[in-house]
């Protein structure tokens, strides 16, 4: 039930009663004004008797008065009867218009009047005569005839409206019962039925009262049970988090982040999130900046710098990986910020060991070509010592000592090459990368003469680039290896290298694209290239070489982009290498472990 | 006619090599020690060789482009199986069937001395030297 509903249960809980006690209020004046009808006409019978019966005493009076002047002959008894006359007269007029209406009493009051004026005639008669002779019982007989006719015709009317009156006594009687049985069955009528309006629409009211007040608890209930839910989820999550409100105070901490931070909930609470959660960069020991105002800088999930380490309360050190986002309120605004960590001291330990041992397995490849290209010249150089030794026309001596001195030169730099897979600058230096394939690709030589595998160089100038010459010698023989496997005996790679113009997201830099006439890389292969422990090369690969490769190109600011070739002729793997001419990675963030 | 005493006196090896220099200082090295020497700067010529000249001893290097020591190997025994055959290698770990199929292998770096023992031996005794030397070599 809403509220509408509710308010107009009330109206109508308010206004039929007002409407119905009016109609009753209604009913019951028609009724009285009914009965008052009845009375009215009672008290004209009434009017008429007590007219009636003045009217005979007038006249009563009057023959009174005759009487004793009859038998005294005194003119002074004769005082009531001149008194009565006019007023008889009155009676009469006042009678008139009562009966106005009745022509049975019009017609009794006609014969009354008849027979007082006969008995006025007589009356005058008596006066007429000598007061001696008045007395004579034959004149009084005749008198007393006249005014009993007078009398009987009085009590016609009298006689006749008592009867009405009784009639309308019964009347006004039987109305007024009516009146009583009417009033109380329509005041029974409205009381039952706004008793049972009243009630069904309070039970109404009531059982939408429960059924909210059921609702609300159950709601509760269940924000109770959901809330519960969440929290105990949040506890159970295994990275470390924090909740904060907007000005960045601990709201919320899980067992993780207790664990790291080294801070109970009930101490954190409240307190700032820089004093909880104390984060610095590992290397340069300065603090980090505080992700509750880089979240409210950037309005954005941002993830922490790397190096970033945990400073729990303790004192001791974590490696952390780190986001922080903000909560948002319905509305949008920004309610606080949840920071999700996690520890990676050992994964990132585990790592570093992982891309120290690819260099060493890269270097290892190589040993087989280096041996081969170190024995080579040696060999020769030993055999011409051999010569030397026994030979002793000049001409013949300088040609071996020559023949030495040139293999000697190429021992001594494929020893400075090889040398240079580990000696690294303390800063991106100017490398060109076309020097650098070709040193790459002369350590491969022999691998690629063996397979039979063609090299076709596309190489536009320039090709300088800042970086880590090594790091960067370690992606090349990668990618050339993984190239010359793929192409297989007898096959083809193209090497092209151009200079890129410098885009929207990325500067200006070096396009470096390794085609092979290989087979192509499958679908579930392309999925998983850069996935450490990845490898297609079964017991021969490490499957480390491109998981290091792309962290290397990363932290120079380029980007690897692996594809299958769409070149005419050549339908295998593309790769291809950006490299950015400005680079903005720093010995500190070196990718590989250094091999001192 | 006097092909058998040259064959007896002065042995002809056909020296294989994609080591050019190397190859020009290991061939002064055997013909200062009497050899007549053949040279192949690949498979595919030394075979050629191999079929038309009166080779008694080859020296093979193992690593090469186009074929490799071991398949030009298997095709000298396929056409001439008697000939001896020394794979030289700068590598150290050879497949075991290419060194199975070979009679000799010498790893480049053990030094001339080492190579010009195993030459002598691969030419010197039809009789003795290659069963000793197979002996040698398992033990």
């Amino acid at each position: 039930m809403n509220l509408r509903e509710f308010n107009r249960i009330l109206r109508q809980t308010l206004f039929l009663p007002i409407l119905l006690l009016l109609i009753l209020a209604g009913f019951i004046t028609w009724e009285i004004s009914r009965s008052t009808a009845e009375l009215r006409a009672l008290e004209h019978s009434d009017d008429v008797t007590e007219y009636a019966l003045r009217l005979e005493k007038l006249i009563v009076d009057q023959e009174t008065g005759l009487r004793g002047y009859q038998l005294t002959g005194d003119p002074s008894m004769l005082t009531p009867y001149k008194a009565a006359a006019p007023q008889i007269t009155r009676q009469f007029s006042a009678l008139h218009g009562l009966v106005a209406g009745n022509d049975t009493q019009q017609a009794h009051l006609a014969n009354v009047q008849d027979r007082y004026r006969i008995w006025l005639g007589f009356a005058q008669g008596v006066l007429d005569r000598d007061p001696a002779v008045v007395n004579e019982p034959n004149l009084n007989q005749h008198g007393r005839e006249l005014m009993n006719n007078l009398r009987g015709a009085v009590g016609e009317i009298l006689e006749t409206e008592s009867q009405l009156r009784r009639v309308r006594a019964e009347m006004s009687l039987r109305i007024e019962h009516r009146e009583l049985i009417a009033v109380l069955a329509s005041s029974v009528v409205v009381g039952v039925f706004l008793g049972i309006f009243t009630t069904s629409r309070m039970r109404r009211v009531s059982r939408t009262y429960d059924a909210t007040l059921d609702e609300v608890s159950r709601q509760a209930e269940e924000i109770y049970e959901r809330r519960q839910w969440l929290q105990t989820t949040l506890e159970s999550i295994g990275d470390a988090v924090i909740a904060c409100d907007e000005d960045g105070k601990v709201e919320f901490m899980n067992a993780v982040a207790q664990q790291l931070t080294g801070w109970k909930p009930d101490e954190a609470m409240g307190r700032p999130l820089t004093e909880v959660f104390y984060i610095i960069n590992e290397e340069t020991r300065e603090e980090a900046e505080n992700p509750v105002e880089k979240v409210r800088r950037l309005d954005a999930v941002v993830g922490l710098a790397n190096h970033t380490a945990l400073i729990a309360r303790d004192g001791k050190e974590y490696v952390i990986d780190d986001s922080a986002a903000p909560i948002r309120a319905e509305d949008g605004a920004m309610a606080g910020i949840v920071l999700v960590f996690r520890d990676v001291t050992d994964q990132r330990r585990t790592e570093a060991a992982l891309i120290a041992g690819e260099k060493l397995a890269v270097a290892g490849r190589l040993a087989a070509s280096i041996a081969h290209e170190i024995h080579n010249p040696l060999d020769s150089v030993a055999n011409a010592h051999y010569l030397l030794q026994r030979e002793s026309d000049p001409e013949k001596r300088a040609e071996y000592l020559r023949l030495a001195q040139q293999e000697l030169n190429r021992t001594m730099q494929i020893s400075r090459t090889l040398l240079s897979l580990y000696r690294e600058p303390v800063a991106p230096i100017p490398v060109d990368l076309k020097e650098l394939a070709e040193g790459v690709l002369l350590l491969l030589d022999r691998r690629l003469a063996q397979q039979d595998v063609h090299v076709e160089r596309q190489f536009s100038e320039p090709n300088v680039v800042e970086g880590f010459p090594a790091e960067l010698r370690q992606v090349f023989t990668n990618i050339f290896m993984n190239a010359l496997e793929a192409a297989g005996k007898g096959g083809r790679i193209r090497i092209r290298m151009e200079p890129v113009a410098a885009q929207e997201l990325r500067g200006a830099g070096t396009m470096v694209e390794v085609i092979d006439s290989g087979p192509g890389i499958s679908e579930q292969a392309g999925q998983n290239l850069f996935q450490p422990f990845f490898t297609t090369k079964g017991e021969n690969g490490t499957g480390l070489g491109l998981w290091v490769s792309n962290g290397i190109v990363q932290k120079h600011g380029g980007s690897i982009r692996i594809s299958n070739s769409h070149d005419g002729d050549l339908r295998g793997a593309c790769v291809r290498v950006y490299l950015p001419m400005r680079t903005m990675a720093d010995a500190s963030h070196r990718a590989t472990a250094h091999v001192a | 006619m006097g092909e058998a005493e040259a064959v007896t006196a002065n042995p002809l090896i056909l020296c294989i090599d994609d080591e050019a220099l190397g190859l020009q200082i290991r061939k002064a090295v055997l013909e200062r020690e009497g050899y007549r020497v053949l040279t192949a700067l690949d498979g595919a010529s030394g075979l050629n060789l191999f079929v038309d000249e009166p080779v008694e001893g080859v020296i093979l290097d193992y690593f090469m482009p186009g074929m490799d020591g071991g398949q030009v190997a298997v095709e000298m025994r396929r056409q001439r199986p008697e000939v001896p055959i020394l794979l030289l290698s700068a590598y150290v770990n050879l497949p075991a069937e290419v060194i199975r199929m070979v009679d000799f292998t010498v790893v480049k770096g053990e030094g001339p001395a080492e190579l010009l023992v195993k030459v002598r031996r691969m030419l010197g005794g039809d009789e003795a030297g290659d069963g000793a030397e197979a002996l040698g070599e398992s033990a």
